[in-house]
């Protein structure tokens, strides 16, 4: 995984006759280069339009859910159920109805589509604040352990060793429980306390691995020629760690945030499928959970939070791809 | 008595799982399909027979042999005779050990019967109910061949008294049985136990108080015959001598249990019971999906297979529309109620708010239960089929027609806008969460302020048996050990249960005219004690509104179409193992 800039910087033997003939460019940052092969992956540039629909969706679901004419959890059980608790109006015993594009949930009698929406909203908000925070750990710990030599790399090292041991699943089983009964009798904390405790347990769990990714890079890089000069000129640290070291870094930085949006789009899911994620808003996990026992008398039901963690997720992951391959030309297809 | 395990969580989850049942009044939704509702009332085993006849004939459409398997979410905590006291495990060793008396079914009333089993009769009382004599039949052996000696039955009296070393068994004999509160059972005391005298083949019984209903006690596994010296103490569950028609062949606690023929076991003294399959096979801590998934589907062993876990509203539909006379409906002798703590919520008329305001069918419906069916709407206390049961309605809202405006002019009246109401749900079951939100939104719109109390499944029982939980209202039940009030109002609404451990008395309800009320109820001749229950459920409900009635349990269970006699068994609420057969 680890890379050096010069590899990166290497002209790509095959493609390199066609640029010179179409432009001649001077110069072009490794940044540039990439996001040039990246415009020209048509899978790339799928994945980002339906990444960026996702976007637009969980931004945009509260106008979305009005032009549909949808709300979100109101529905009332005893006039939008029947006696089998089943919605009395579209899926799945009728017809397809605007009132409800995506049915009505049974017993609740609560509007799918509202709650998808919201639920994507949920999903994408989790994931990008989990992801953010835990790169910004990661590069900064990374580049810490990476420049400082001797004890203080030996102690942050091991402390990378330790998280990685922690067996997530485990610890957010066992704090969900502490968070519901310490929050017991204030339901509004209780509800912002769930989402906060969820979103710092995917980040606890989420910058170790870009944190020895960057401590890697940093060692190899440290002793180059451009950083003595730094040094030997007398450039602050903090000027090495950031203007010299982090823009070299970029790469490896970009692939680990691609991969790890869709790693906590499934991990938000999955928690709140087991309930100890979040219950007081809507989340695809949450109704997955819900929907599991009608997935043959009511389908569309359970396939509607599925197809959009599905649609995400493969989005996410073949966009991380793609962005990895353009960054990386020792694994161009 | 107790639910069973998951029952009860369900009434630990308290207001969140109430599952509705509309019966026919149901006005939700066109859908014109006929679905089976329970009978109004139908009887939970007021009915006696001490002459029944034994044996029990063998219906003509039964097959030789075959294995029933009974597929169940439920895991019982213990099949020791003595400590069984969940409705489950009560039904379950009602095959394997014999007790004094017994339910069967009657098919005329779709109706439980007390009948004897291996007394002749169903016990002779003395003058004023202190003193009952059971005589033995003969001809009763144990699995291994030897007889059943009266002497067995007295030692399993006895045992029943040892509730430290055998915790969670049924404890009236504490409560009525002479030294209740001194004798500390065998095995901590070695003189013997006095309250039972043996005289050849006859038990006497000896009560501290009068104890009227005890023929129907003698029906818990815990008067079955256990030999002293085979008594291995908690070791005993997992192999309890048999007398039934059938005996343990291999059991792993919390996975399965097999029960074989018992070959020492004769028609011709039980008036109750069949031995037609070969095998009785449980898997216990099953998926309920799955089990549901496999009984629907009905093919190979499927078509022997029955569960005793209430079915879920789509696999209601299924087989309504698959297979109807595969679904047994019935009533269960439970009800569900909110307790409105009594010292915290002092005025009556915010009491009354609150069960004008209590949203029941969406609350019901949004906690999947089947309204009509898992969940019948009722206003008294006592369950349908209570001997001497009245039925009132102190609000006039049949118990499911919410009065939103009806709430708000009683609670300006008690100028009490927006009480504050805390309850609990558990925040890790999704039906807990969808019933709570229910439950804000429809007290909202009455004029309270509702706060629920965010618990979660393992911890929700101790937070509602704790007094100083931060809340005010309690969402439980209660079940019949039998059908009489006798085992409801003093188990729960007795003023001196009001401050003990576990919360027995959850609406803190300490009256002194209803204290004195049951007292002379208990001191009543004993035909006349059942009506007078019923009239003192009226009297504390229009007196005091202390609880909310949330419906009373239904039973919809299913089997596999190869099974015969599959019923009801509405004294507990659960199939009548005890006559089951596969068929041709």
């Amino acid at each position: 995984m680890a890379l050096t800039p010069l590899e990166m910087a290497a002209p790509d033997v095959t493609q390199l006759p066609d640029q010179e003939k179409e432009a001649e460019i001077a110069g072009r940052s490794p940044l540039q280069i990439a996001l040039a092969r990246l415009r020209s992956d048509k899978i790339a540039m799928v994945c980002s339009a339906i990444v960026l629909i996702f976007v637009l969706i969980a931004i945009f679901a509260p106008l979305i859910a009005k032009l549909f004419g949808v709300e979100v959890r109101a529905g009332d059980p005893s006039s939008d159920t029947d006696i089998f608790n089943f919605p009395v109006i579209g899926p799945p015993d009728h017809g397809f109805t605007w009132k409800a594009p995506l049915g009505l949930a049974p017993n609740t009698g609560d509007d799918n589509l509202a709650e998808w929406l919201y639920g994507a909203r949920t999903s994408l908000g989790i994931a990008t604040v989990s992801t953010a925070v835990s790169t910004l750990i990661g590069i900064t710990i990374g580049l810490v352990a990476g420049f400082s030599r001797g004890w203080l790399d030996r102690v942050i090292s091991f402390i990378i060793d330790t998280f990685l041991a922690l067996p997530l699943l485990l610890i957010a089983l066992a704090l969900a429980p502490i968070i519901t009964l310490r929050f017991a009798d204030q339901p509004t904390t209780l509800k912002y306390a769930q989402v906060i405790a969820l979103t710092s347990v995917l980040i606890f769990f989420g910058w170790m691995q870009l944190a020895r990714l960057i401590r890697g890079e940093v060692l190899s890089l440290r002793e180059r020629e451009f950083v003595q000069a730094a040094r030997v000129m007398g450039v602050p640290t903090r000027l090495i760690l950031f203007k010299e070291l982090l823009p070299n870094m970029m790469a490896p930085i970009i692939v680990s945030i691609s991969l790890g949006l869709p790693f906590f789009v499934t991990a938000e899911a999955g928690f709140s499928y087991l309930g100890i994620g979040i219950v007081g808003v809507p989340s695809w996990g949450q109704t997955v959970n819900k929907a599991v026992e009608y997935f043959d008398t009511y389908p569309l039901y359970l396939y509607a939070p599925v197809v959009g963690i599905f649609l995400l997720v493969v989005a996410l992951n073949l966009l991380g791809d793609a962005i990895r391959d353009a960054f990386d030309p020792k694994t161009r297809r | 008595m107790r639910l069973k395990k998951s029952a009860v969580a369900v009434l630990a989850t308290a207001s969140l799982l109430a599952l509705a049942a509309c019966g026919g009044s149901n006005d939700s939704g066109g859908n014109d399909t006929v679905v089976p509702t329970q009978e109004a009332g139908g009887g939970a085993g007021a009915g006696k027979n001490p002459d029944a006849k034994a044996p029990m004939a063998v219906p003509d459409d039964a097959a030789e042999g075959g294995t029933i398997t009974v597929d169940t979410v439920n895991v019982p905590a213990t099949l020791d005779p003595t400590r069984a006291y969940y409705t489950d495990s009560t039904e379950i060793m009602n095959l394997v050990t014999r007790a004094l008396t017994q339910y069967v079914y009657d098919p005329d009333t779709n109706d439980m019967v007390l009948i004897p089993d291996m007394a002749t009769d169903l016990g002779t009382p003395n003058e004023d109910n202190t003193e009952w004599t059971f005589t033995l039949r003969d001809g009763l052996k144990y699995e291994d061949g030897t007889d059943v000696k009266a002497e067995d039955v007295a030692y399993a009296v006895a045992r029943s008294f040892a509730i430290e070393e055998l915790p969670d068994g049924p404890t009236y004999q504490l409560q009525f049985f002479q030294d209740g509160d001194t004798y500390k059972g065998p095995f901590k005391d070695k003189t013997p136990y006095k309250g039972v005298t043996v005289d050849g083949n006859s038990i006497t019984i000896h009560m501290s108080q009068p104890f009227p209903e005890m023929d129907y006690y003698a029906s818990f596994p815990v008067f079955t015959g256990i030999p002293q010296a085979k008594d291995t103490k908690e070791e005993y569950g997992n192999h309890p001598l048999a007398t039934g028609p059938y005996m343990f062949e291999d059991y792993k606690p919390g996975t399965s249990l097999t029960l074989v023929k018992n070959p020492n076991w004769d028609p011709n003294t039980d008036p109750g019971r069949i031995q037609a399959v070969d095998k009785w096979v449980f898997h216990f801590g099953e998926d309920t999906a799955k089990t549901e998934n496999t009984i629907l589907s009905d093919t190979g062993d499927a078509q022997t297979t029955v569960t005793y876990d209430n079915i879920t509203p789509p696999t209601y539909k299924k087989i309504s529309a698959d297979g109807p006379e595969r679904l047994v409906t019935g009533t269960s002798p439970c009800t569900y109620m909110w307790y409105l703590d009594m010292r915290k919520i002092t005025d009556i008329n915010v009491r009354k708010a609150i069960g004008y305001a209590y949203p029941y069918v969406d609350v019901w419906k949004a906690g999947g239960e089947i309204v009509g069916l898992t969940r019948v709407p009722g206003t008294s206390i006592l369950p349908p089929g209570t001997a001497g049961r009245v039925e009132y309605d102190v609000l006039g809202i049949k118990g499911q027609n919410t009065d939103p405006e009806k709430a708000k002019e009683l609670l300006t009246q008690a100028n009490a806008m927006g009480y504050e109401l805390k309850f609990l749900y558990a925040t890790d079951d999704p039906l807990s969460v969808a019933a709570k939100d229910q439950l804000v939104k429809g007290f909202e719109a009455a004029g309270f302020k509702a706060t629920p109390i965010a618990s979660t499944t393992d911890k929700i029982r101790d937070a509602r048996t704790d007094p100083d939980s931060p809340i005010n209202v309690r969402s439980s039940g209660w079940c019949s050990d039998w059908p009489s009030g006798g085992s409801w109002f003093p188990a729960q609404w007795d003023g001196a249960l009001a401050d003990l451990e576990g919360m027995p008395n959850p609406a803190m309800f300490v009256e002194k005219d209803a204290d004195a009320k049951q007292k002379e109820i208990l001191s009543l001749p004993s035909d006349q004690v059942p009506a007078a229950w019923g009239e003192f459920d009226k009297f504390i409900e229009e007196t005091y509104y202390p609880a909310v009635v949330t419906g009373y349990s239904g039973t919809a269970i299913i089997r596999g179409s190869k099974i015969g006699g599959f019923y009801n068994d509405n004294v507990r609420g659960m199939p009548t193992f005890s006559i089951m057969y596969t068929t041709q």
